[in-house]
């Protein structure tokens, strides 16, 4: 007999989510549902008869972590649907801005993540908090590389928290020869530490896998699945490193592929909690007697490209555009660690390319006629899409389709055949961003909206 | 205290003859970054120059000596420096900063260091800053009727104007001198002005004003660790001709009497707007 057992809150990651998972008699999950719980702030809607400059700087406070990709995702989808080139001084202060953010995202995201894994060769978990060796010089090289994530935003972006910097039509300013040098030496000094920060998460990551039991952060030992966190849906991703989007010669997105389906078409119906761990890590799981009901609770429409779920992020994109091939929860988490040399090696590169007396305005920039634009960044958790219908300068319609709202279904299908006390890990290897996740249209495959939420 | 803290106070003025040429008074604002610059103790320095219209002044990072050149002069009216304090941080990746300001600006400064609403990265970055003495600002078009109405000046021909010894003077491209008592500008004064109790800069790692010494030179108050520190080493390294504040005239008593008469008078003022409307006032910014 299949019971339900409740994780809510799930922790280390941003924003609010819960896990309702239909386990075996072995405590291995049969059925999972990973969901949001985060309220829908309803960004698209009141984006409706805003400006085209306004909307992205409103998408942008989305998240905190990852509002690079909101802010340019959103000036793009508007300037796809004016049609607006921006000069190549603009898109390379873009391209640097992009690494610095997932430079910074996929450091901190390691914080996260090191606190389920051990100390390879002992069973000590990984307390990244602690003031000893060798972790102290670890944490410490996350920090370093944050900072420099971060200051090379702060530089070109304007502000690394949500910046100031992009507009329609490119960017407000150029920078300075000085701060082209200054994120030239951040970036060299970066991707010596990034290497090492690669190596270091490898071989913790491998040494997790290749355990035959486990624990999430300091809990009790479950006996590990084969096949952990493996899935059978594809995978999507647009660029390795930076975007497509409409006014490109070859988009790499196709938004007729595209449709949606409602929480209440993917989700369990109703469950009653049978399953209960009053000494499940950081906080019980939700009392047995308990009721749940993803369909109803969940606060994100369910997108799908060629009518499945589908995988986003650094491991899609490294198996499109690299071969990469390796399954499962550490799959992807080896994939997020492999991208950390390509973002100082890109961001060299670009800034290396950058005319610092260059224009970084486009000379004019179009109001709109209400044509349908679209930009997808690829965001450290994988292809943020926005779309966007401008005309005389108005938003008249704007979604957003990002990264960890492709996640869901794909996670959820992914936690099959884990002990269910291992399913956060699986969770974390996706680096979800739930402030990210809730949107709340549902669109068919006509794109004609057939679900929406009421925002009050 | 209307002077404020201070570990020194001299007469001052530059040993650069280029900079002496346009400064306003003893050019110990663009001595002092000049010097700052070429030593890296900063890497460039918010100044107010020059803008569109003529006497306009538009805030610009000055990252070399020809743009701190551009900026000599006082210009009577308002230019916002701390509009680039941020913006020095970021496009112009400065590592340490210059600012020049009048007192309200140097309160400005000191606010987003110690409270950096939106400032982030800002507060570690003030490597210099420098007040100058005032006891009044102009809106642009105040000051364009006062020296095109009052003082029959067309702007674009006035080279300097000074506020000294109760007279608003211009002096012109082609030799003239102009010269209206200042009472007839103090309805252009901007009424922001009126409430303001700092005259000699106090919250500056260093200060300077015309007031107190000589014409052509500078009564100076060096204040912070940091500017005692920047200015012994400028000291020694010549860059200026100094004079103790004591042995010149008129001196720190006529510095004093003119901070407490602006700090008394505004005081006055804000007072006052405690019972402004009947039974209710205007916000004071103090309390
Ligand atoms: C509005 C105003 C009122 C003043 N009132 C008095 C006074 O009552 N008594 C007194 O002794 N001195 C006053 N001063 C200061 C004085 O006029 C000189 O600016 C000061 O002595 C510096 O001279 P200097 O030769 O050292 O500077 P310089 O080497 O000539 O450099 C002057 C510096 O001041 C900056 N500057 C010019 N105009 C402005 C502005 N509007 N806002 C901010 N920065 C500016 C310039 O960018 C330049 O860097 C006033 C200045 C201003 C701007
Ligand atoms: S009088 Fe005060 S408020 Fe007015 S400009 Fe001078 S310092 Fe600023």
């Amino acid at each position: 007999m299949s019971k339900v057992v409740e994780v809510s809150p799930t922790t280390r990651h941003e924003g609010h989510t819960k896990l309702v998972l239909k386990v075996n008699d072995e405590g291995i999950i049969e059925r999972g549902d990973w969901l949001s719980i985060t309220p829908v702030r309803g960004i698209e809607k009141l984006a409706i008869g805003k400006s085209m400059h306004q909307a992205p700087k409103i998408s942008s406070r989305v998240c905190g972590i990852c509002p690079v990709a909101h802010t340019l995702a959103g000036i793009e989808a508007m300037e796809g649907s004016i049609g607006c080139e921006i000069p190549d001084d603009a898109y390379l202060l873009r391209v640097i801005l992009q690494c610095a953010n997932r430079l910074h995202s996929h450091a901190l995201h390691n914080i996260l993540t090191l606190p389920d894994m051990y100390l390879p060769g002992t069973d000590t978990h990984i307390n990244p908090f602690s003031a000893e060796e060798p972790v102290r010089s670890v944490a410490l090289r996350i920090q370093r590389l944050r900072e420099i994530g971060q200051t090379v935003g702060e530089i070109a972006g304007g502000e690394p928290i949500h910046p100031s910097n992009p507009r329609i039509g490119g960017m407000y300013k150029n920078i300075s020869p000085r701060a082209k040098a200054k994120i030239y030496d951040l970036a060299k000094e970066g991707a010596v530490l990034a290497r090492e920060q690669m190596d270091f998460m490898i071989t913790v990551l491998k040494d997790w896998e290749n355990r035959p039991t486990a624990s999430v952060a300091s809990g009790y030992e479950v006996e590990k699945n084969e096949k952990f966190g493996f899935h059978d849906q594809g995978y999507m991703a647009v660029d390795p490193l930076y975007a497509s989007t409409n006014l490109d010669a070859d988009p790499k997105w196709y938004p007729e592929r595209w449709t949606e389906v409602r929480p209440w078409d993917w989700y369990m119906g109703e469950q009653e909690i049978t399953l209960d761990d009053p000494n499940y890590p950081n906080h019980a799981t939700t009392p047995a007697g308990a009721k749940a009901w993803p369909q109803m609770e969940a606060c994100t429409a369910v997108p799908m490209y060629d009518g499945a779920p589908i995988e986003v992020g650094p491991r899609a994109r490294l198996a499109i555009f690299r071969n990469y091939d390796k399954k499962g929860a550490m799959g992807l988490q080896i994939a997020r660690q492999m991208e950390y040399p390509d973002c100082l090696y890109s961001m060299m590169e670009a800034v290396d390319a950058l005319d610092t007396s260059g224009s970084v305005v486009a000379d004019e920039i179009p109001q709109g006629d209400g044509s349908l634009g679209w930009a997808a960044n690829e965001a450290p958790r994988g292809t943020d899409v926005h779309l966007a219908k401008v005309k005389d300068g108005r938003v008249q319609w704007y979604s957003l389709l990002v990264p960890t709202t492709w996640n869901f279904p794909v996670c959820s299908r992914a936690l099959e055949g884990a002990p269910w006390q291992l399913a956060e890990v699986i969770v974390r290897a996706y680096d979800p961003c739930v402030s990210c996740a809730t949107h709340m249209m549902v669109v068919d495959e006509e794109k004609k909206v057939v679900a929406q939420k009421l925002v009050q | 205290m209307v002077l404020g803290n201070y570990k020194t106070a001299l007469s001052a003025r530059s040993t650069d003859a280029d900079i002496l040429k346009c400064s306003q008074d003893g050019g110990v604002v663009t001595q002092l970054f000049a010097y700052a610059l070429e030593e890296g103790i900063i890497d460039g320095a918010i100044v107010a120059g020059p803008g569109d219209e003529p006497f306009k002044p538009e805030p610009v990072v000055a990252m070399s000596k020809e743009e701190l050149l551009a900026a000599r002069g006082t210009r009577y009216t308002i230019s916002p420096n701390m509009k680039l304090i941020k913006e020095a941080t970021r496009s112009y990746g400065l590592d340490k900063v210059g600012i020049v300001g009048t007192p309200c600006q140097m309160q400005a400064l000191r606010k987003a260091q110690l409270y950096p609403m939106g400032m982030r990265s800002v507060p570690d970055k003030i490597a210099l800053a420098i007040g100058i003495f005032c006891m009044e600002n102009f809106p642009y078009q105040g000051l364009e009727t006062i020296v095109e109405d009052h003082c029959n000046v067309k702007m674009e021909s006035a080279v300097k104007m000074d506020i000294g010894k109760g007279k608003f003077t211009v002096y012109t491209e082609r030799g003239a001198v102009s010269q209206i008592p200042l009472k007839e500008t103090h309805k252009y004064e901007q009424p922001g002005c009126h409430v303001c109790l700092d005259y000699v800069a106090n919250l500056s790692d260093i200060s300077t004003g015309s007031v107190g010494s000589p014409d052509g030179w500078s009564t100076v108050f060096v204040r912070t660790k940091k500017g005692d520190d920047i200015w012994s080493k400028a000291i020694t390294a010549g860059c200026f001709e100094t004079k103790d504040i004591a042995s010149v005239k008129p001196g720190l008593d006529l510095v004093t009497k003119l901070a407490t008469g602006k700090i008394d008078k505004n005081k006055k003022t804000l007072e006052e707007r405690a019972t402004f409307g009947v039974g209710k006032g205007l916000r004071n910014p103090y309390i």
